[in-house]
């Protein structure tokens, strides 16, 4: 082993035995050697002579990274050495370069990159041979014939196949490389394939199958009569039906076919190939007790061949062809039905795609044939079977465990394009599809077998799902079955309804298809068991209940009125609900879900929250729920401080539930009603709203809490309107205690939601608040901004982003509410600076284009505020602020940068807020603005005089468009005249 | 060859090779495992790292050594002689980067090329991200080559478990091996029925020997 040798070992190993510095250490050797002049001729003979798979790899990565970057600059005599050396060791034309060819598959794939890195460079102008040379050679045996299969997979892959992404300059060669290809020797080597695999295919099946592998890489851009022709096509029928071959040639042999019927074709062309295969032929193949692989190669093709027959089809205007197209639908389609049904195979999805295209298809039949219609039964068949639940995962999916969590997931995911057929069936054969429903439920309530829970969750799944297409007018009215279905659902007692799936599916179809109650109100008690009773909230399950009491959420809100008779009746049968909701101990993991049960809340606030309801009983019924709960919180507050560590999470838990409760229940009550009509219950609003505000002063640090009453007071702002005022400072300070910096993102949104519902009389509380907001932003956002860029991706730097953009929302709504005088407060000018750094930078340089708009819209609007009379300094400092620093940076060399792309609309719009910032400069500065904008601005810029001076008129002028357009072209024209050489930032 | 490794175990273990683009979460991915801890900064790895990760299936435990590799080209080091040898492979991309994705084939052909017919996962990673560059229906690649596809989240541990679950059952040839537990944040020493153990192992091995369903067959071009 030589020095070379033993540094490459010591480079590929990673067990850690090496020492780092020897490490080092043999690195940089090689990389030396790299260096040298000699290094291809080295690479080459350690290639041949050494025992090392290591050695030898990296003598081809060596070889191919040193054509790639210096073949050009070598000298003819080197490149032909080159190669030379390596078509003799890929051609084994020295029977002492037998290793490399016996050595593993990687080593040689790794040479047939470096065969295929030489052809890039010199075929066909200076290597015209290659090809042609290869042939000879291909009679020494599957040695070179499973290299010749290498190479061109590597040729496909390197530099052809369209699957990479490639530069133009890689797309160039590529074409000239196919061009001299197809002129030279494309029809040689597809005789080539055809000796090897006639001669091959009793003794070396593997063989053949890697030659028909890359045969069918190349079908898509050689001449397809060189393989549609007597000889061949009969020769991959002939593999195909031949069961004594094995299932990897058989299936490299489908997929040839199946890549020469997807030859991109004229529609006639196609259509006479496509009969001319006779394709009924491999259809037994499918109904034996075929390998599940090979069935899964036939069923692609089936498809692929479908796919094209429906192409022809749809672009073919002579009534002949499409007769014919679809008569070749019509063969293969039953095969394809029967794989659907009886096969798990790979293709499912593109098949599922084709069967989506032909059912588009039929769309444009005015009339639907016998056929047509057999076919769309087919394909509801072939849904139901493929929705179905495997009924091994009953019990995991019954307990949720992780299996069944997993499979409930994938099925989801899998039944999406199935629904999407179903309900495009349905549109085409509304009766067809309504009938195989109601039919599929009948047959799966009164089924006795063991599957009926999943042929019930599989029926029922269909109605829910073709209910999403369903109009609005088709279920309100019960439409053709529709009624009848509805009913049915209704009055059905399901016997496997303790199933969780089929409890919740079937809550969910109920729920989907509730408007056809509203014009039909006799079955409104039906409709309230089904949600009441063991099958919805009182359901066994506690994710069904939970599920239940949202669904039932969503049919108070749909039916509120009409249930007001009810709402006795419902507050009784929920009363036991309601009470276990707040003593049930929650971790805060199960808090997080939607589903946590408090929407059972919101549909009571829902039902007794309406005008409907007469004043005292609403009374009565909102304090006989908002009472209890109260001084549940209170007692706990008043206990906290002897709690345990233990005792105290369990106790924070039961908080939370509670203050979700209560904003639930919250959200049935509208802010006329508590504030005019009903004041009383305004009244109770405001006494519990004193009492959640002292969870903040009793835990200050807990973050759950904090969010929850945070959330209770956005609620609060919405329903008590401006009566909620008295309660901000103390809510607004108790949130700022003790605030984490990244924690201020959820107080700002809140502060946000003040200013847009109450603009100018929130001033005071701004001014308050705002120095100790400002302060604990400033502590953690840099006033240049956030570094940005794919190495500034981190989850640290998304934090404060997300911080940041909730400041820009939060500076803008303060001065688009009238509410910049805030920013001059004694208390807060300290931050003027500050604000106004940071606005000016992002103004410029923010790669959120809309967060620049804002800025710049900021701008806009502080200097209408602060400068509203010419020559008036009502802030010191702010005009030659604007002048000298925003007008030239932001609205000028901002605009210069390339990256200012005017083809991007909010780009645009941005640029829109830019020339508007100088018509308002200009109209309250006058002259100061103009002329320093155009004397250091423009003339910094090289702007030409002429130029500049129209641009003076424009600004003048009154037409804001002539303006807009005028100074887009002025920048387009300084960009030219720079050329890039201008860098202002 | 024998496998390069950091210490010998007696129980099976393979090489698992990570690829992806830079920046992807490839390393934060790994050291989830090791650490149990959201890795916020970035520090582009620089040639190769190799991280010994312990699963325990209803067969025994197995090991899989993660070479979690440069995604950058610059700090690339052997690029793809880090393949070799290569058991199964995970290829990484980043659903909040599309360019990320636009080169998962070129990673899957380097990988190929190197390392025929193994079992391989394609990851988009940070899914918890709101504004995705790449959603889940536009990643069609997996289909073409036949490779399995999971939408993780190294951050929130979101199917952190599921590429090495399937690479497992694909290297044992079994599709009902699964974790007993989840994977340990320092691997426990649980102690297991020796006899029983070695069996299993034995099986293990064997069925890693078979091999594996063709995984390149490209039907769809």
């Amino acid at each position: 082993m030589d020095d070379l040798e033993k540094a490459i070992l010591i480079i590929f190993d990673e067990t850690g035995a090496i020492d780092d510095e020897l490490k080092k250490q043999a690195k940089i050797y090689c990389n030396e050697i790299k260096e040298k002049p000699s290094i291809c001729r080295l690479c080459i003979e350690k290639l041949c002579f050494s025992n090392l798979v290591q050695v030898q790899f990296w003598c081809l990565q060596t070889l191919h990274e040193v054509i790639r970057t210096r073949y050009l600059t070598m000298t003819p005599d080197e490149r032909h050495m080159i190669r030379g050396s390596v078509f003799s060791i890929v051609c084994l034309q020295d029977k002492n370069l037998l290793r490399v060819l016996e050595g593993p598959a990687f080593i040689k794939n790794k040479l047939a990159q470096v065969l295929i890195t030489l052809i890039y460079f010199d075929y066909p102008l200076i290597w015209s041979s290659v090809f042609v040379d290869f042939f000879p050679h291909l009679s020494k045996g599957n040695m070179v014939i499973d290299m010749f299969c290498r190479v061109l997979n590597a040729l496909d892959d390197e530099l052809i196949s369209l699957d990479y992404p490639r530069t133009p300059e890689e797309l160039t060669v590529a074409c000239r490389v196919k061009d001299a290809m197809r002129q030279q020797c494309v029809s040689q080597i597809v005789r080539a394939w055809y000796d090897i695999v006639s001669m091959y295919r009793s003794s070396d099946q593997e063989l053949c199958a890697s030659v028909l592998d890359s045969m069918r890489r190349y079908i898509s851009w050689i001449d397809i009569g060189l393989i549609v022709n007597d000889a061949f096509i009969p020769l991959l029928f002939d593999l195909i039906l031949e069961g004594a071959l094995s299932d990897q040639l058989r299936g490299a042999a489908v997929r040839c076919l199946l890549a020469v019927v997807s030859k991109r074709m004229e529609p006639q062309s196609k259509l006479s190939l496509l009969q001319s295969l006779q394709i009924s032929r491999v259809f037994r193949l499918v109904t034996e007790d075929a390998d599940a692989e090979l069935v899964s190669d036939i069923a692609a093709l089936l498809t692929g061949y479908a796919v094209e027959a429906l192409d022809c089809f749809r672009r073919t205007s002579s009534e002949d062809a499409k007769g014919m197209s679809m008569g070749l639908l019509n063969e293969v389609l039953p095969s394809v039905f029967y794989v659907m049904k009886n096969f798990e195979v790979d293709a499912t999805f593109n098949i599922v795609q084709f069967l989506s295209g032909y059912v588009a298809t039929l769309k444009s039949f005015s009339l639907l044939g016998e056929k047509q219609l057999l076919h769309l039964g087919q394909i509801l068949e072939v849904i139901l079977v493929l929705i179905r639940y495997d009924p091994a995962y009953r019990t995991n999916l019954d307990v949720m465990d992780k299996i069944g969590k997993e499979e409930e997931d994938r099925m989801v995911e899998f039944r999406k394009d199935l629904f999407v057929l179903l309900r495009a069936v349905g549109r085409v054969a509304p009766d067809v599809t309504q009938l195989f429903i109601r039919n599929s439920l009948a047959s799966a309530v009164s089924s006795s077998s063991d599957s009926n829970v999943e042929e019930v969750e599989g029926a029922l799944s269909l109605l829910y799902a073709l209910g999403e297409s369903a109009t609005e007018e088709a279920i309100r009215t019960g439409s053709g079955l529709l009624s009848e279905l509805i009913l049915t659902l209704l009055s059905t007692k399901f016997p496997c309804h303790s199933n969780r799936l089929v409890a919740l599916v079937y809550l969910e179809t109920v729920t989907r298809y509730v408007k056809f109650i509203q014009d039909n109100t006799q079955y409104i008690p039906m409709v309230l068991a089904a949600f009441l009773d063991e099958r919805g909230i009182h359901h066994s399950n506690i994710n069904v209940s939970r599920r239940a009491s949202y669904l039932f959420m969503r049919v108070v809100k749909l039916l509120k009125v009409k249930l007001v008779p009810f709402i006795e009746t419902i507050l009784q049968s929920l009363q036991d609900t309601v009470a276990h909701f707040t003593i049930m101990n929650y971790t805060s993991e199960e808090l997080s879900g939607s589903d946590d049960g408090s929407h059972i809340f919101e549909a009571i606030g829902l039902l007794i929250g309406t005008e409907d309801v007469p004043p005292e009983k609403q009374s009565d019924y909102l304090s006989s729920l908002l009472s209890p709960l109260c001084q549940q919180v209170e007692t706990l507050l008043i206990n906290a401080k002897s709690w345990t560590y233990e005792e105290n999470n369990a106790k924070i838990g039961v908080i939370q539930q509670i203050i979700m409760a209560i904003n639930s229940l919250s959200k049935g009550f509208s802010e006329r009603l508590v504030t005019a009509s009903r004041p009383a219950i305004g009244l109770m609003f405001k006494q519990t709203l004193d009492v959640l505000l002292q969870v903040l002063v009793i835990f200050p640090k807990v973050e759950p809490l904090r969010n929850k009453v945070t959330s209770f007071i956005h609620r609060m702002v919405d329903t008590l309107g401006a009566s909620v005022f008295p309660y901000l400072p103390k809510a607004l300070n108790q949130l700022l205690e003790e605030i984490e910096p990244k924690q201020m993102a959820g107080l700002l949104l809140l502060l946000n939601q003040l200013i847009c519902k109450f603009s100018t009389s929130v001033c005071n509380i701004l001014e308050e608040i705002f120095p100790a907001v400002a302060d604990r932003i400033f502590s953690v956002i840099p006033r240049d901004g956030l570094p940005s860029g794919p190495d500034a991706v981190t989850e640290e730097i998304r934090e404060l982003q997300e911080l940041q953009r909730i400041l820009y929302t939060f500076l803008h709504v303060i001065t688009t509410h009238d509410l910049s005088p805030v920013f001059l407060s004694p208390k807060c000018k300290a931050y003027l600076d500050p604000v106004m750094q940071l606005l000016l930078y992002s103004s410029c340089n923010h790669k959120d284009i809309l967060v620049r708009k804002a800025c710049v819209q900021i701008f806009i609007r502080l200097i209408k505020d602060w400068c509203a009379q010419p020559y008036e300094e009502k802030v010191p400092g702010f005009r030659s602020f604007v002048i000298e620093a925003f007008a030239t940076n932001c609205c000028l060399y901002s605009v210069l940068d390339r990256s200012f792309e005017f083809h991007d609309a909010n780009t645009f719009v941005l640029f829109g807020e830019i020339v508007l910032a100088q018509k308002v400069m200009y109209d309250k500065f006058g002259d100061d603005f103009l002329v320093h904008f155009v004397s250091k601005g423009f003339s910094a810029a090289h702007c030409p005089p002429d130029m500049a001076e129209q641009y003076c008129q424009k600004l003048q002028g009154g037409d804001f468009k002539a303006l807009k357009s005028f100074y887009q072209s002025l920048v387009e024209n300084l960009r030219l005249q720079q050329n890039g050489s201008l860098v202002f930032r | 060859m024998a496998l390069p490794q950091q210490q010998i175990v007696d129980y099976p273990s393979f090489k698992l090779v990570i690829v992806g683009d830079g920046g992807t979460g490839k390393t934060t991915f790994v050291k989830r495992h090791l650490t149990g801890e959201f890795e916020k900064k970035y520090e582009p790895t620089i040639g190769v790292e190799v991280h010994p990760l312990d699963f325990n299936t209803n067969c025994g435990r197995i090991r899989f050594y993660c070479w979690d590799t440069a995604g950058q080209e610059k700090f690339g080091g052997l690029r793809d002689g880090y393949y070799i040898h290569g058991q199964c492979a995970i290829i990484m991309f980043d659903v909040t980067a599309r360019l990320t994705y636009k080169n998962v084939p070129t990673w899957h052909r380097d990988l190929c090329r190197v390392c025929e017919n193994i079992p391989i996962v394609l990851c988009g990673n940070k899914v918890d991200v709101k504004n995705r560059q790449v959603k889940a229906k536009q990643v069609t690649f997996h289909r073409k080559k036949n490779l399995q596809y999971y939408e993780i989240s190294a951050k929130s541990n979101y199917n952190f478990e599921k590429p090495f679950l399937y690479l497992a059952k694909k290297l044992a040839g079994d599709p009902s091996l699964h974790f007993v537990e989840m994977p340990a944040l320092a691997p426990p020493d649980v102690v297991i029925d020796l006899a029983t153990q070695q069996l299993n192992e034995q099986e293990l091995v064997m069925a890693a020997a078979q091999p594996l369903p063709d995984d390149d067959d490209d039907t769809f071009e």
